[in-house]
């Protein structure tokens, strides 16, 4: 016993002193550190767990994983970035949840990284990362608390980050005489076309909650509409809002059997198992309809830009990771996080079978895959304003739009009384943490 | 054990002291898991305590939660699902069970056998119960929609995914897990009668359904009222076979009420307030509760015996 | 009492009527068993097979090869062991003490210890999350062996009290005459006698253990997850992985079927003390 812990100690004796004589790399200082990552299991993250294995062989900093379903993420995290020693070095949020985690303090700001000379990579490029993604995932401050500005600060890199595109099969277009729509109204025919042809046309998420909300919102800024105006009044029982509901109400009459009960996986199997003949959410679909394990319509795939209504808008949404402010291993999480998102790791996540984050790596790949010059064409109208990413939307989102939302698809009431009510208890949620304070104090 | 020296007190003292210190950490256990957790729903549901914030930053709201409860659909929702989910599920159970306990309570060869397999839905773990009938109501792949396809020419039905599909799919689920348990419940009590007053009223002349409804069921009465309290109880306390198949959608049309505060306080993080929804379940459930005591107190009568 | 069951109809439409129940019982768990041992192929064609397809062994090979299956293995095992060991331990001490002695609250404790039993594990769900972050407890599997025994314990009393009021005092009070201390008294007498209501108590409180999903979901990690917790967790979002999943119920259920075949009478007795005893 005695005698290892000697050898031990003399072994990890040898080790500081070779080290700090000789920096061989910055990665050398974390050799054999243990970080844990959580993420979703989605694909892309799936696929990504090659590069992690690559990642360790050349650092030696062990990466543990904890994959789980995506939604069930927020709970694990939170909780263990409540307590004093959390589990989790990095942890990978959905967009919309970074506003809670900056205002209740569970993150590290990473420019105390970005300062240090020792650990930031000089190639890495940060402005080469898609504008949209960074702002929407990384960014919170800002004018309205989750923009960037001048008052905004970095606390994330987008990873698995995506905007909207369409992908339509060009085998069923060509049979019925389709052309991709490119308008709201075009889709609306074509949905009515395939309907009548007896095809399940657009298939969508529909399930009770943050899906059906994130299904709406995916027609809701096309066709002009949003969910606050610049005061913070709900404004989404506005025409807009109720054509967007409208939308979705079509959707789910002339989609695949189910939509009511589709979360995410459930949308793009039906599109990948050839129950839909159109997709319009994340460019995510891209990847997986190329891998054999998911998709049985592989080469049958055309993209397209997400349709227009009064104005050209994408999705901006996805995942970004970051480090825990009760993180004890926040270097180490920071060089992880710094190889996964670097220009090399992102190519090499394409290869893989993952999306990229960065400019250079879609034009890199620009000619190799259909979906990337659309993608390039796309990112333009990604609007990183897509929902209001605050504290408060998690309930809104959910109780609110979420449970208004499950009834305009799943009855035939009148939307707009169904949306009237989901605005009045929003303005309630709004009244009850405050927001109208300051207009209130200033009349 | 450690406790020896200190319980060896005199034969005198025995029955002064002893009681309290074997009851003593059973009750501590109890006091600190289930007593205290209740007080303390009762004393979060006068703040605002925000998920992942420190417990010493919540905002003392007063009765703005309960102000909130009174008037809001969602709950009124959900408090008339479990209603009615109790109602249909428990009527259902009751009128299958007792029939079945009727119609099979002579003691038969092999009666052991089928009796086991009876108890099986009962030991399996909700979770997996939820799994199983989820993937059996599956729109796609499940074989639910592919019978009613194949025999009866029935479109395939989104079952989970609407909101009286899927309320009939989680009763049934509900109905198929429980109604085993009035059965042996029910079995039991029969076979317990004292079998000279089922002959006396054989030679009175009484025919089956009149010894059924005068004589049989009258006499296990009580036992079929503490069946049917604890069902609803059980009804008030079920969460997980939801939670799995439905999540409490689509809508709340699923959402009983302990699926409700679960997903008030970790969905939209309404710690406070679910901590009010919770105050309201545990007054429920108690005064159902109170009424079983009442009714029959297991322990006060074999006190008395 | 006996005419009619000398009826052949009688006693076979009895006999049809139980299988047919014991079918509605079985199928659905079959269901599951055999669904576990088809690949996704077969299971994602939609046509349901019941008993003639190729079995494979993929899908329990992918749960116990990957990940941490038996970690969480074992953790099901600690806190359903552990648990069930200390309620046993605690309720017994304090059923005895129910059942034999007159003391001063006596009553109270006995209804109270009912009224908390009825205590539902959502309402839980709130403060044990709480508790934690309050207390910053970092091991997870003592906060749920924690809970578990507290929700077990009014049932396991509950239970035990009556098989302690059926044992005679006589045998405690001559082992008392000869010199011996209650707790004596408590481990060399009564517990041999008690071995079928300890057993019956046994079995319910491992079951609820071993079976609980809510407080675990919540108050485990990536460490201290339990099976049921683990199982919820092939529902992802890129599908759900109907074999993986079939396969995970299979092995969570075996424990509580080895039970139901090896104890079903002592189940149904402690099944029925609630009603028909009371």
């Amino acid at each position: 016993m005695s005698k290892k812990w000697i050898s031990t100690t003399l072994a990890s004796a040898a080790l500081v002193l070779a080290s700090s004589t000789a920096l061989a790399n910055p990665y050398e200082k974390y050799k054999d550190t243990t970080i844990v990552v959580s993420w979703p299991a989605l694909s892309h993250f799936a696929k990504a767990e090659t590069l992690i294995e690559e990642f360790t062989e050349e650092t030696g900093i062990e990466v543990e994983v904890d994959a789980l379903q995506y939604l069930k993420l927020r709970d694990r995290q939170i909780l263990e970035m409540s307590k004093r020693e959390g589990e989790y070095d990095v942890v990978s949020w959905v967009v919309m949840w970074k506003g809670e985690y900056v205002s209740k303090g569970l993150l590290t700001p990473l420019s105390q990284f970005f300062t240090n000379g020792a650990l930031v990579d000089p190639q890495y490029d940060i402005d080469d990362i898609a504008d949209a993604y960074l702002q929407n995932g990384g960014i919170v401050g800002g004018k309205k608390g989750y923009m960037p500005g001048k008052s905004g600060a970095m606390y994330g890199v987008p990873f698995g980050a995506e905007t909207s595109i369409m992908a339509y099969r060009k085998d069923i277009f060509e049979e019925q005489g389709i052309t991709p729509p490119a308008t709201y109204d075009e889709l609306r025919a074509a949905m009515a076309k395939l309907k009548e042809a007896g095809i399940p046309a657009l298939t969508s998420r529909g399930k009770t909650g943050h899906q059906v909300t994130a299904g709406w919102l995916l027609h809701l800024a096309p066709l002009g509409g949003k969910i606050f105006d610049d005061e913070w009044n709900p404004v989404f029982n506005n025409a807009a809002g109720v054509e967007a509901a409208q939308v979705m109400r079509e959707i789910a009459q002339t989609g695949p059997n189910g939509i009511a009960s589709f979360g995410f996986g459930e949308a793009a199997a039906a599109f990948l198992g050839g129950d839909a003949a159109m997709y319009i959410d994340t460019l995510k679909i891209a990847a997986m309809a190329r891998d054999p394990k998911l998709s049985k319509v592989d080469g049958k795939v055309g993209y397209a830009l997400h349709p227009t209504g009064t104005r050209c808008g994408s999705e901006t949404g996805g995942f970004a990771m970051g480090i825990p402010a009760n993180s004890l291993n926040k270097e180490a999480a920071f060089l992880f996080v710094q190889y996964m998102t670097s220009k090399a790791g992102d190519k090499r996540m394409v290869e893989l079978g993952g999306d990229p984050i960065r400019m250079s790596t879609y034009k890199h790949f620009q000619s190799e895959f259909d979906e990337y010059p659309v993608i390039l064409d796309q990112l333009p109208c990604a609007d990183a304003d897509w929902r209001p990413l605050i504290p408060e939307w998690n309930e809104l989102n959910i109780d609110v739009l979420g449970q208004a939302l499950t009834q305009v698809i799943t009855t035939d009431e009148p939307i707009q009384p169904i949306m009237d009510a989901a605005a009045e208890k929003a303005r309630a949620i709004m009244e009850r943490e405050g927001y109208y304070a300051w207009a209130n104090y200033r009349k | 054990m450690a406790a020896t020296d200190r319980t060896e007190v005199p034969a005198r003292d025995y029955r002064v002291v002893t009681p309290y210190l074997f009851i003593a950490p059973a009750v501590l256990v109890m006091f600190a898991g289930l007593a205290f957790p209740v007080l303390q729903s009762l004393y979060l549901s006068f703040y605002d305590w925000k998920i992942g914030t420190p417990l010493k930053s919540a905002e003392y709201v007063g009765l703005d939660n309960y102000i909130r409860l009174i008037s809001d659909p969602d709950v009124r929702e959900s408090l008339w699902v479990t209603i009615r989910f109790g109602l249909w599920t428990i009527s259902i159970e009751m009128f299958l069970g007792i029939a079945l306990a009727l119609l099979l309570e002579k003691p038969i060869r092999g009666a052991s056998v089928f009796r086991t397999i009876f108890i099986l839905p009962l030991m399996v773990s909700p979770v997996v119960v939820g799994l199983i009938w989820r993937y059996l109501f599956d729109a796609r792949v499940g074989w639910v929609n592919y019978y009613l396809g194949t025999w009866f020419g029935i479109e395939p039905q989104v079952w989970l995914g609407d909101a009286e599909l899927a309320f009939f799919a989680i009763v049934l689920t509900d109905i198929w897990q429980w109604t085993p348990f009035i059965f042996i419940i029910v079995i039991a009590g029969l076979q317990a009668l004292p079998s000279e007053v089922l002959e006396a009223s054989h030679v009175d002349g009484a025919n089956w359904w009149q010894q059924i409804f005068l004589v049989k069921l009258p006499m296990i009465s009580s036992i079929l009222v503490i069946a049917l309290l604890m069902r609803l109880i059980d009804v008030f306390r079920a969460l997980e076979v939801m939670y799995i198949m439905t999540g409490g959608g689509p809508g709340r049309a699923t959402e009983l009420m302990s699926l409700h505060i679960y997903n008030r306080a970790f969905d939209a993080q309404l710690l406070g307030y679910a901590s009010a929804i919770a105050v309201l379940l545990i007054a429920i459930v108690f005064v159902i509760s109170i009424s079983i005591l009442l009714i029959g107190n297991p322990m006060k009568d074999k006190s008395d015996v | 009492m006996s005419n009619q069951l000398h009826s052949p109809w009688r006693v076979m439409a009895h006999y049809v009527c139980l299988c047919l129940l014991a079918i509605a019982c079985l199928m659905p768990i079959w269901v599951m068993i055999s669904t576990s041992f088809k690949d996704d192929i077969v299971i994602f064609d939609g046509k349901p097979i019941w008993f003639f397809f190729v079995p494979t062994m993929d899908n329990y090979e992918y749960i116990v090869g990957r990940g941490k299956f038996d970690r969480y293995l074992v953790n099901s095992v600690i806190v359903a062991v552990v648990s069930t060991f200390l309620t046993l331990l605690l309720g017994g001490l304090c059923a005895y003490a129910l059942a034999r002695a007159e003391f001063k609250g006596r009553r109270f404790v006995a209804n109270a210890t009912l009224l908390v039993r009825m205590v539902p594990p959502a309402v839980l769900a709130v403060p044990a999350f709480a508790m934690v972050i309050f207390l910053n407890v970092n091991n997870d599997l003592l906060v749920l062996i924690f809970f578990y025994t507290a929700l077990n314990l009014p049932f396991a009393i509950w239970l035990l009290f009556g098989f302690y009021k059926q044992i005679p005092v006589e045998l405690e009070e001559a082992a008392i005459v000869d010199g011996a201390s209650p707790l004596q008294v408590f481990f060399r007498v009564l517990l041999p006698l008690m071995k079928s209501g300890y057993a019956v108590a046994g079995i319910f409180t491992f079951r609820i253990a071993w079976n609980e999903f809510i407080l675990a979901l919540l108050l485990t990690g990536r460490n201290t997850r339990t099976l049921p917790v683990a199982a919820s967790g092939f529902l992802t979002d890129t599908g759900v992985e109907w074999g993986r999943i079939m396969a995970m119920g299979t092995l969570i259920v075996i424990p509580p079927l080895l039970f139901t075949f090896f104890a079903a009478r002592q189940i149904i007795a402690g099944m029925t003390a609630g009603a028909v005893k009371g």
